[in-house]
């Protein structure tokens, strides 16, 4: 048994399912899944795996049998699994309650300290937009960046250089990076001009990482760009999915005001990466240090937050905090990226539970954590957490952790700059500018002084003009997100 | 539900932060205000013939059999139609109440339907053959009439007595 073959979140019920439950659950898999339906021959394969787990679990004797063996292999593998988990929750207990309550969850993922880790090979393509508005200095630091990355390469490292306009080509091979004046002449040749389309130069990046792939080191791709795609959002998104699942990170690194933020967060987001925005090309090279220093201290990569939550319980956002913060998808599973050798991953899970009665304990979730260690062969690391929280009468008085408070603060800044947005969309102008005006005054309460004059600027903007500018809404977007790094969470 | 004091915004009890204004709630998320407190002591005073029957069942919302005492859990849905299923029959409503004998009580096979809405849980009889209370209330065809918990609904001979821990 491995991760998914935990049959109650294969089946996506909770553990304390209904018979009833469990025939809608299985009937609805299978109504997708089914050989006469399915195109992917891989959905039969799950088919089979879920028809499995509905037979055993629909006869309450092989029932019992599984519990309990999934109770003794749960513990055995969270003995040797490669990482451990705290859960920290907002509050101490739940209220028996006639309406519903929201509960957050702070996961923090850690790797083990059993498990000695060392440097993994890396396994880069660096995706450059050479769109026309790219002409100059964005280009020429591009360039320069790209260069520095390659000086730093270690030995068992592959780097390849993609570019893209409405089309992609491969500008330094692998063979090429490796040495300097070859690279640097190939690099000279890279030249500004066409249109932006994004699609095609994931495409020949990801191409090309599947070529050099290293199952045991870390497989990442680099997007820079500075434009709006054309009319291959789709593409996009559908090769992030191929990318996560064949274990390809990509982070972006937006450079200026005019490219498609909300495509870039998305299909990043779907690999476990983030997205970086830069109002002025110099700090590229920077920014691109820095990942590739990341990559150079992966501990474990495609780790993935599975399980079921409980009947009452539902998650209604999830947040990454650490190591880049970057709002997550809704649903389970949940797709985090890589975990660093010292650092960890810190997730804020915000849950909406359902009236709850007279019940004194509720099993909130069963997750389980799973990732593939580098350097530890093939076998894949799944650590099961059980979250459950008392039920009382009376509210727990004790102030939430200072972690949760301090991540919610920031959030909430977030949040109100994208509700902001949404609602100028919307062409709700007042809406949009009075909620700009209550996000400056929070930003100015916390000290942020340059972003609350941004949210103002865009507050009487919207009024002017009915929307809010491309800049400012960049500015807002990543640099409210940008507050929860650890730096700014940490001393408050 | 807990109030905003800045804005007077409405959250769900433990939210930390106002989704409206960003103000910091944990103050008024840790002391319940009245609102709450009203709805933790109804659940707890919550006893038969007073305020409904006892919710010991589990279910967040369902319909007791008044004969035989039975629950029917309703999940997952915002509307349920109730009827009960017939031999070559090609709609099946979502509460099929033929183990009830519903049959012999004169069910209609789609005879009325529950519509859970924000402003509270309805019940709105389908042209049933023979007729829908709520009480001893006869209701219109195709009216919605809103319903509660602890009340009893008649489809026909069959009595159904609405269980909900929903706030309405």
């Amino acid at each position: 048994m491995g991760g998914a073959n935990d049959y109650y979140a294969l089946l996506g019920v909770p553990r304390n399912a209904t018979p009833d439950q469990l025939r809608r659950a299985y009937r609805e898999a299978a109504l997708l899944l089914h050989p006469d339906r399915n195109t992917d021959p891989n959905d039969t394969e799950l088919f089979l795996e879920i028809g499995k787990a509905y037979e055993t679990l629909i006869d309450p004797e092989s029932r019992a049998e599984y519990d309990e063996s999934l109770i003794d292999f749960e513990v055995e593998q969270a003995a040797k699994a490669g990482f451990i988990c705290h859960v920290h929750q907002s509050r101490d207990s739940l209220l028996q309650l006639g309406e519903p309550q929201v509960h957050y969850l702070l996961l923090d993922i850690l790797p083990s300290p059993d498990l000695p880790s060392t440097r993994s090979p890396i396994n880069l393509c660096i995706v450059i937009d050479r769109s026309t508005s790219m002409q100059g200095q964005r280009l020429d630091q591009v360039r320069l960046a790209a260069l520095n990355i390659l000086e730093g390469l270690d030995h068992g490292d592959t780097v390849s250089i993609v570019a893209f306009n409405d089309r992609a080509e491969l500008v330094v091979s692998p063979e090429q990076a490796r040495d300097m004046s070859v690279a640097r002449a190939r690099f000279s040749l890279l030249q500004a001009g066409g249109g932006t389309e994004i699609g095609q130069g994931l495409e020949l990046g990801l191409i090309q990482l599947q070529q050099t792939f290293i199952r045991e080191g870390v497989n990442h791709l680099v997007l820079l760009t500075d434009g709006r795609t054309y009319g291959d959002e789709d593409l996009c998104l559908q090769l992030a999915n191929r990318a996560a699942k064949l274990g390809i990170t990509i982070n972006a690194i937006g450079i200026g005001s005019d490219w498609s933020d909300r495509l870039v967060d998305e299909l990043t987001t779907r690999t476990g990466g983030h997205v970086m925005f830069l109002d002025s090309p110099r700090s590229v090279a920077d920014f691109l240090r820095r990942i590739f220093e990341d990559l150079a201290r992966v501990y474990a990569g495609r780790m993935q937050l599975d399980g079921s939550l409980a009947q009452q319980v539902d998650l209604r956002s999830a947040f990454r905090l650490l190591p880049e913060p970057m709002p997550l998808a809704d649903t389970l599973p949940i797709v985090m990226g890589n975990l660093g050798r010292e650092g960890k991953i810190r997730l804020l899970l915000e849950l909406v539970v359902h009236p709850i009665g007279q019940i004194e304990e509720l099993d909130l979730a069963h997750f389980s954590i799973s990732g593939d260690v580098l350097g530890l062969g093939a076998e894949r690391q799944t650590l099961p957490v059980h979250v459950r929280s008392q039920v009382t009468k009376e509210p727990d008085l004790k102030p939430p952790a200072k972690e949760i408070v301090s991540a919610l603060s920031y959030i909430s800044l977030y949040r109100m700059q994208e509700k902001a947005r949404h609602e100028a969309e919307l062409g709700q102008t007042v809406q949009a500018a009075r909620r700009l005006e209550n996000l400056a005054a929070q930003l100015m309460a916390s000290g942020e002084r340059e972003l609350a004059k941004a949210a103002l600027n865009e507050a009487a903007r919207v009024t002017r003009t009915r929307r809010l500018s491309n800049e400012g809404e960049k500015i807002l977007k990543y640099g409210t997100r940008s507050l929860l790094l650890p730096a700014k969470t940490e001393d408050r | 539900m807990i109030e905003c004091p800045s804005c007077k915004h409405q959250d769900f009890v433990g939210t930390l932060f106002c989704s409206e204004c960003g103000s910091k709630l944990t103050h008024s998320a840790m002391v319940p205000e009245g609102v709450m407190k009203a709805q933790v002591n109804k659940i707890e005073t919550s006893r038969p013939g007073s305020d409904g029957p006892r919710l010991e069942s589990g279910a967040f919302l369902g319909l007791r059999v008044v004969d035989s005492g039975k629950v029917i859990s309703l999940l997952g849905r915002d509307n349920f139609t109730l009827g009960r299923s017939g031999k070559s029959q090609a709609v099946i409503p979502d509460v099929d109440l033929l183990a009830y004998q519903a049959f012999d009580h004169g069910v209609s096979r789609i005879h009325a339907e529950i519509q859970m809405r924000s402003d509270g849980i309805f019940l709105i009889d389908l042209d049933s053959a023979n007729n829908t209370l709520v009480n001893g209330h006869l209701l219109d065809p195709q009216i919605a009439y809103p319903i509660h918990h602890g009340d009893i609904l008649e489809l026909g001979g069959l009595r159904l007595e609405l269980i909900s821990r929903y706030r309405f």
